[in-house]
């Protein structure tokens, strides 16, 4: 195929239907065979003015603003303050935190929970995601199967909340009675012993949420390249040694989104736990979210509730820059190259 | 004001078009704020204190109003028959209604943002009552102008079933009244005559008495049949457990179960304050003293001779598990007497089951010199104004108050769905007398004798406490508990730590 290559004054005028009317980027090949190397319009703009930036930018700061950064400042404002609509907001300074580290139980005990919490569902979803992907990948069954599985995680955390409440009931609850015929429970219920209950929250966010640890990798796996592979098998690899040499590490930068999602989400999502323990019994799934939300919308303890948030949110933003730092790492980055 | 290449490829929006587009948004937002707004639209044709009564009804004709209610029988009752009064006032209420919780949240921001999307609220009165009591408006206010219909059967005191109107509507000072009794849940006993006199007689043999229930029936007694029907089922015959506890996720109900024990032996209360009018600053709680640590310590007993799942048992719970037939007794509030009635979902109905008075305190119990009493609690629901909200919306949600906590409206929802009165005239309609006996039309009225003649009187109803903090109160007395329950700390501990955290929750 013969190769025009167009540049400079060729753009200004010499092409067919004058110059790049379509904004073509350079490098782009058009049906005629034309390599386009660079583009420049007849006319130069003029350079805009810092004032054209502003105006510009301005919306989309003053939306910022209002829906986040107001908020966020209103947050630090409220923690240091004893909110009060009635008598008025008193200043008590660093009070609220002070309470939180010195002799709130409920605060650090709530932190260990949702770590414990969190571990555990990352785990098991992971796990299990990527093991359900890796069966499902490329199987006859592929697009049914994937369809099913993902319903669970098409329902409303709260709704699957409650399904489960009803699986897991000591009285009519299919699932207790389960569990009851095979010894794995005595008459206690999952949720009415501190020792299991923890296990019944996160059996619940296992199977709403590994669908999407399921989904991730599969499209992960479809990225896995083939020559990858094949080369590992001329080097003598089964389906297991290629799985964990080639597959996994081109996994990698996956399961990393995967992981900072869902991670995210058990920071934020409490419906389903408050529907099905409200943090007890005994305060075994008081998870810190939990506590959040009583100390805030049911002792309406206002400041200490962002006393709380903003530890939360300090918190979630390092652990989260931590796993961007990691999917940015040059490991992460060169997945899926082929070295030389 | 920004350049555009000649050969832009996107379509211009003609300034016209640009104003005929922005005209057409401000016209929605402005609709959709009217249509907002239309919730709370209020008219006024003024009366005076000499015009007719229904002159005074209809001042607020056109005018709207918003209730938030808890899901309760009178509440469903009363939004499926508004038409008497639409008729009566031409105001239009719309009720909302959802679980205790979420209404105390709803009800808790409106208050305290110092708006009144709801004009009125369902108060609950510890729960609702006690954390937001400033923030309603003073029903005396109302009660004492000439200028507002008022129910011919009174709102005073006398109006009520005793001791209702201090449940509700009195919150640290009598000064201010700050709800009408709405509708009432009153903890009494219900239990498995069937089983009760089957089993009696090999009762009696071990224990030397008979296994009934009566006024004069202890707490050592229901652990007795506790232990009996736990016996049983250890030798393989097939019964119930004797008896659970509502210590389920549901903080407040959980916190008025282990009162009903503490009270009965020596009218324990928690503060050193009027129990019936509460405080502000209530001061050290006696949680920790020698008498709430046995009790606990009886309190753990019970819980070991008692239906295993005690912790995932809530009201609602278990109230199932005594429907299902899994319990011989429980201690549960005489408005669930119509779901156990029901013999589409109840193993316990036609028959079976019979109402008593809450248990009374065992004598040898008690620690501190007091009186043994059946002590019985209550959630009694009231209907209260949301301060915030304009003079003239307050008169017209008077007017709503008046009408729903009226004799007939509450006779109609005793009929009609179960209802629990507030009111004693309602005790003197048509076939209420007759309902209390089987076979009954009625079913709650078969808990009135022991609720209504018995439970809710001194010296056995305990009010309180009515303290701000009610809610992390009732959290903490849950959590501990339940770590005692569970084996995780022994009894004094327990109260230890309650007390420990209680003083800290009271600045103490």
């Amino acid at each position: 195929m013969a190769t025009q290559v167009l540049s400079g004054g060729a753009l200004r005028g010499d092409a067919p239907g004058g110059i790049n009317p379509v904004g073509i980027m350079p490098g782009f090949v058009t049906r005629d065979g034309v390599t386009v190397l660079e583009r420049e319009p007849a006319v130069r703009n003029p350079e805009p003015s810092r004032r054209y930036y502003f105006y510009m930018m301005a919306p989309a700061i003053i939306t910022l603003a209002a829906i986040s950064l107001y908020p966020f400042f209103w947050l630090i404002w409220m923690s240091l303050h004893d909110v009060d609509v009635m008598a008025g907001d008193k200043w008590i300074g660093l009070k609220n935190f002070e309470r939180l580290f010195t002799r709130d139980t409920k605060f650090s005990n709530g932190w260990l929970l949702l770590i414990q919490y969190s571990a555990l569902c990352l785990f098991f979803e992971v796990v299990l995601g990527v093991l359900i992907a890796v069966l499902l990948n490329r199987s006859r069954w592929e697009k049914v199967l994937v369809t099913v599985f993902l319903m669970p995680m098409m329902m409303a955390p709260a709704i699957a909340g409650l399904v489960w409440y009803y699986l897991y009931n000591g009285t009519f609850g299919w699932y207790h009675w389960f569990m009851q015929s095979v010894g794995l429970l005595g008459e206690t219920s999952i949720l009415g012993s501190p020792s299991t209950a923890m296990i019944g929250l996160v059996l619940v966010d296992i199977w709403q949420w590994t669908p999407l640890i399921v989904l991730i990798t599969l499209a992960g796996l479809k990225r896995v390249p083939r020559d990858q592979l094949e080369a590992n098998m001329v080097d003598g690899a089964g389906e297991i040694r290629n799985f964990f040499q080639v597959v996994l590490p081109n996994l990698y930068p996956f399961l990393l989104i995967g992981i900072l999602l869902r991670f995210m989400d058990n920071f934020r999502f409490i419906d389903s736990v408050l529907i099905l323990t409200g943090g007890g019994p005994a305060d075994a799934t008081n998870i810190l979210p939990v506590y959040l939300f009583d100390v805030s919308f049911q002792y309406f303890k206002l400041g200490r509730g962002a006393a709380i948030a903003l530890t939360l949110l300090v918190v979630t933003i390092i652990l989260g820059m931590f796993l961007v730092k990691i999917f940015d790492s040059p490991a992460a980055r060169n997945v899926g190259r082929t070295e030389g | 004001m920004f350049y555009v290449p000649k050969n832009a490829i996107y379509k211009r929006i003609p300034r016209r078009k640009f104003l005929e587009l922005g005209g057409g948004v401000a016209t929605a937002l402005g609709a959709g704020s009217i249509a907002v707004g239309l919730s709370s639209v209020v008219t006024r044709n003024p009366v005076q204190a000499a015009s007719s009564d229904d002159a005074k009804w209809k001042q607020y004709s056109g005018t709207k109003l918003v209730f938030m209610s808890e899901n309760t029988p009178p509440s469903f009752a009363i939004r499926e028959n508004l038409k008497p009064f639409y008729d009566l006032t031409g105001i239009e209420v719309e009720i909302l209604t959802d679980d205790l919780p979420v209404v105390q949240q709803k009800v808790g921001i409106d208050l305290r943002s110092g708006k009144a999307d709801f004009h009125l609220n369902y108060v609950q009165d510890k729960p609702i009552g006690a954390p937001f009591a400033d923030y309603f408006a003073n029903l005396n206010d109302f009660i004492n102008d000439d200028t507002l219909p008022q129910d011919p059967d009174g709102m005073g005191a006398d109006a009520w079933f005793e001791n209702f109107l201090d449940a509700c509507g009195t919150m640290y000072t009598r000064d201010r009244l700050i709800a009408f009794p709405y509708d009432s849940a009153v903890a009494c006993t219900f239990y498995r005559q069937d089983l009760f006199e089957q089993h009696s007689p090999d009762f009696e043999k071990e224990y030397g008495y008979r296994m009934e229930f009566t006024n004069d029936t202890t707490w050592k007694n229901v652990y007795e049949f506790a232990e009996f029907f736990k016996k049983l089922r250890a030798a393989g015959q097939d019964v119930p457990y004797g008896y659970a506890q509502h210590q389920g996720s549901f903080a407040w109900t959980a916190q008025l179960d282990i009162q009903r024990l503490m009270f009965a032996h020596g009218q324990w209360t928690e503060f050193d304050v009027d129990d019936k009018l509460g405080s502000k600053e209530p001061g050290p709680t006696r949680w920790g003293d020698e008498a709430s640590v046995f009790l606990m310590e009886k309190w753990k007993e019970l819980a070991d001779v008692a239906h295993p799942d005690n912790l995932a048992n809530d009201t609602l719970q278990l109230n199932t598990v005594y429907q299902a037939g899994q319990i011989a007794m429980q201690v549960q509030y005489h408005e669930f007497a119509a779901s156990i009635e029901d013999e589409k979902t109840s193993r316990a109905a036609g028959g079976k089951t019979a109402y008593a008075a809450c248990p009374k305190g065992e004598a040898s119990w008690i620690k501190n010199g007091g009186q043994a009493v059946n002590g019985t609690n209550c959630g009694i629901g009231g209907i209260g104004i949301n301060n915030n909200a304009s003079d003239d919306l307050k008169r017209a949600a008077y007017l709503f108050s008046v009408w729903s906590t009226s004799k007939d409206t509450q006779y109609n929802v005793l009929k009609g769905v179960g209802g629990t009165p507030t009111r004693k005239a309602v005790m003197d309609m048509p076939g209420v007398k007759e309902a209390r006996q089987r076979p009954t039309d009625m079913p709650n009225a078969l808990t009135f004798d022991a609720v209504y003649d018995y439970g809710i009187k001194d010296p056995h109803f305990v009010l309180g406490p009515k303290i701000p903090e009610a809610n992390e109160y009732y959290q903490i007395i849950l959590t501990e508990v339940q770590k005692c329950l569970s084996g995780q700390q022994d009894p004094a501990a327990t109260c230890e730590s309650i007390r420990d955290q209680v003083d800290d929750l009271n600045d103490i």
